[in-house]
């Protein structure tokens, strides 16, 4: 395998003004700006491998687009050093930008009032696509995505998920070597959502493109990769197989119990009781500890009268919602 | 030079989708046309000022209004609305300069609007009684060094409207700047008050000026005003301020778009 995202060092700073308070604030805020300065990365370094899904993931604000757009080349980062295909990004922008594709899940990148058609030509030529190739590469992406009925209307009568799957196709073209996808399936309906999620797992094995994603939907991780970097406050704090963390937080259960009648207070040893209302209790384990159904079933009964309980693993969604208070980032 | 042309198709495909924008432009430069004539006519009392005839006043002004979309300077608006919206984001990630997509996109955008709009009013124009309506090139020569001028004026208008581009990266706001460009190049390029009833000492000042390269000369080497020898030279001169002004402007589009921020998304 061989490495074609290498990070190192990469710090970028913004200089936002600062609102003064007060009565008068707005007029001052007017004739004295004063700016500090927000750390948006700080010394991020990793390593991609060619061939990789890598979900790049994060709570809000902590600079996951903004390192999206270092690597498409948008952004020039304060210092650091970055190598992406043997390019540096914001240097060799025209060379770079060749083998890359970008999707921001957020913005178009399509011409908003001619056919889809048209705006795939246009792109062709501004690649310079061989005919032959943009051909094959059409009817793949039309076979796969099923857009051939969309390609002759205009982009404005598209819906939201209609809309992302042209521009996904619109970002392959040119069938690039890294694909950087922004959070690519917000909004989508299921059925779309299980659409573009299989086409992105097909173009990285048919072509073997690099895909680095960012999302905030923990079932696209699941689904598509298998390593994920999670950043946070502008730092790496992991970087590694998604199943480590799994397995990490795999002794951690989360337990529903059903009681005979209502008890006004309850506690258990080992457990945090997490919610409480009438005859139903939900519980889990301490960090600490590791559950066992055998143990459970005694303990419990030896206090309370039950009648059925139910066990649960804990869904992606928590256990992402626990590394990032584990890190203290949520903001308060 | 294929994707520029592909830029430009783009643009007239865009322009083709909205008829009843261009109905109404035509509708829109006829009233004026008429409008201005009615009002120079009145100033104009005597039938000429400086050797600048009544036939030849209502012909600078049709022309001006049948080619209003390639001689007005307006804003870009698909480089001032992706700078404000973000999307410009999206420029960064073509191999392609980003100055010279803007300005092909622009370029496009003005040609097809005025191949939608300058017939119609033209063939009007033209059958207006005299003094009122459009009258023939002087000569064929005349004619042909309008056309040539009346091109490279248009792409002068989009190298100086590139500056508006410019000032809505500096300002974030596309209006402010559109209406300070366009009002000043309307006031010393002709479009408000023809050149040629200006005093003579702003006529001489305006010469070293690059606005009024943009319609005043080809419509006064059409209406024979300017002689074929004085045209060939303010030709030279109109060629030189397009390579200064776009030289001008990537040069401040790259300064600008080193220090662009992204936000959001």
């Amino acid at each position: 395998m061989t490495k074609i995202i290498e990070f190192s060092d990469i710090c970028k700073q913004f200089k936002v003004p600062e609102k003064q308070k007060g009565k008068w604030s707005f007029l001052k805020n007017f004739f004295n700006r004063k700016c500090k300065i927000i750390k948006a990365l700080n010394n991020v370094s990793f390593d991609i491998e060619e061939g990789d899904i890598v979900g790049y993931i994060g709570p809000n604000g902590a600079g996951k687009s903004t390192t999206i757009k270092i690597m498409s080349g948008i952004l020039t980062p304060t210092s650091g050093t970055c190598a992406i295909n043997g390019y540096t990004p914001w240097k060799n922008r025209k060379e770079y930008v060749k083998n890359i594709g970008v999707v921001f899940g957020q913005r178009s990148q399509l011409w908003w009032d001619v056919p889809i058609i048209d705006s795939f030509e246009l792109l062709k030529d501004i690649y310079k696509i061989p005919n032959q190739e943009y051909e094959n590469t059409l009817t793949l992406l039309k076979e796969k995505l099923h857009i051939e009925d969309l390609l002759n209307r205009p982009l404005r009568q598209l819906s939201l998920g209609q809309k992302m799957k042209c521009e996904l196709a619109g970002s392959l073209l040119h069938r690039p070597k890294i694909l950087f996808l922004d959070e690519p399936t917000i909004g989508l309906d299921a059925i779309t959502k299980l659409a573009v999620r299989d086409f992105i797992k097909y173009i990285n094995k048919e072509w073997n493109t690099t895909i680095i994603l960012t999302t905030h939907d923990m079932s696209d991780i699941e689904a598509l990769t298998n390593k994920i970097i999670l950043i946070g406050k502008g730092q790496i704090l992991y970087n590694g197989s998604f199943e480590t963390i799994k397995e990490k937080y795999s002794h951690q259960k989360i337990i529903t119990v059903e009681l005979a009648h209502e008890y006004d207070e309850m506690s258990l040893d080992g457990y945090e009781i997490i919610s409480h209302e009438k005859n139903y209790v939900t519980l889990k384990n301490l960090s600490d500890t590791t559950f066992h159904a055998k143990d459970f079933i005694n303990d419990i009964s030896k206090k309370y009268e039950i009648v059925d309980f139910s066990v649960d693993s804990l869904s992606v969604d928590e256990i992402l919602a626990r590394l990032y208070s584990e890190y203290e980032l949520q903001e308060k | 030079m294929s994707k520029y042309y592909g830029i430009f198709k783009m643009q007239f495909k865009g322009e083709l989708q909205y008829r009843a924008k261009a109905l109404s432009g035509i509708a829109t430069q006829f009233f004026w046309g008429l409008m201005y004539i009615y009002l120079y006519t009145a100033f104009m009392s005597s039938s000429s000022v400086d050797g600048f005839t009544l036939s030849q006043m209502a012909s600078y002004i049709w022309l001006g209004q049948s080619f209003f979309a390639l001689r007005y300077m307006g804003m870009p608006k698909h480089a001032s609305d992706e700078i404000v919206n973000g999307n410009v984001c999206y420029k960064f990630i073509r191999p392609i300069n980003i100055y010279n997509q803007w300005y092909f996109e622009y370029l496009g955008e003005k040609l097809a609007a005025t191949l939608l709009r300058f017939f119609p009013i033209i063939v009007i124009s033209v059958l207006l009684p005299t003094n009122y309506g459009l009258s023939m090139a002087v000569s064929g020569s005349a004619f042909i060094l309008f056309l040539i001028s009346l091109f490279i004026g248009g792409m002068l208008c989009v190298s100086i409207s590139m500056f508006s581009v410019y000032l809505t990266f500096v300002t974030q706001s596309p209006k402010g700047s559109a209406a300070v460009i366009s009002t000043i190049a309307g006031l010393l390029g002709g479009s408000l008050i023809p050149i040629p009833l200006m005093p003579s000492s702003i006529q001489y000042a305006l010469n070293f000026l690059p606005f009024r390269y943009i319609s005043d000369l080809p419509f006064r080497i059409y209406i024979g005003n300017i002689g074929i020898n004085d045209a060939l030279i303010q030709i030279g001169i109109s060629i030189l301020w397009l390579a200064i002004t776009i030289l001008l402007g990537q040069l401040l589009i790259r300064k600008s778009l080193k220090k662009t921020v992204i936000q959001g998304g």
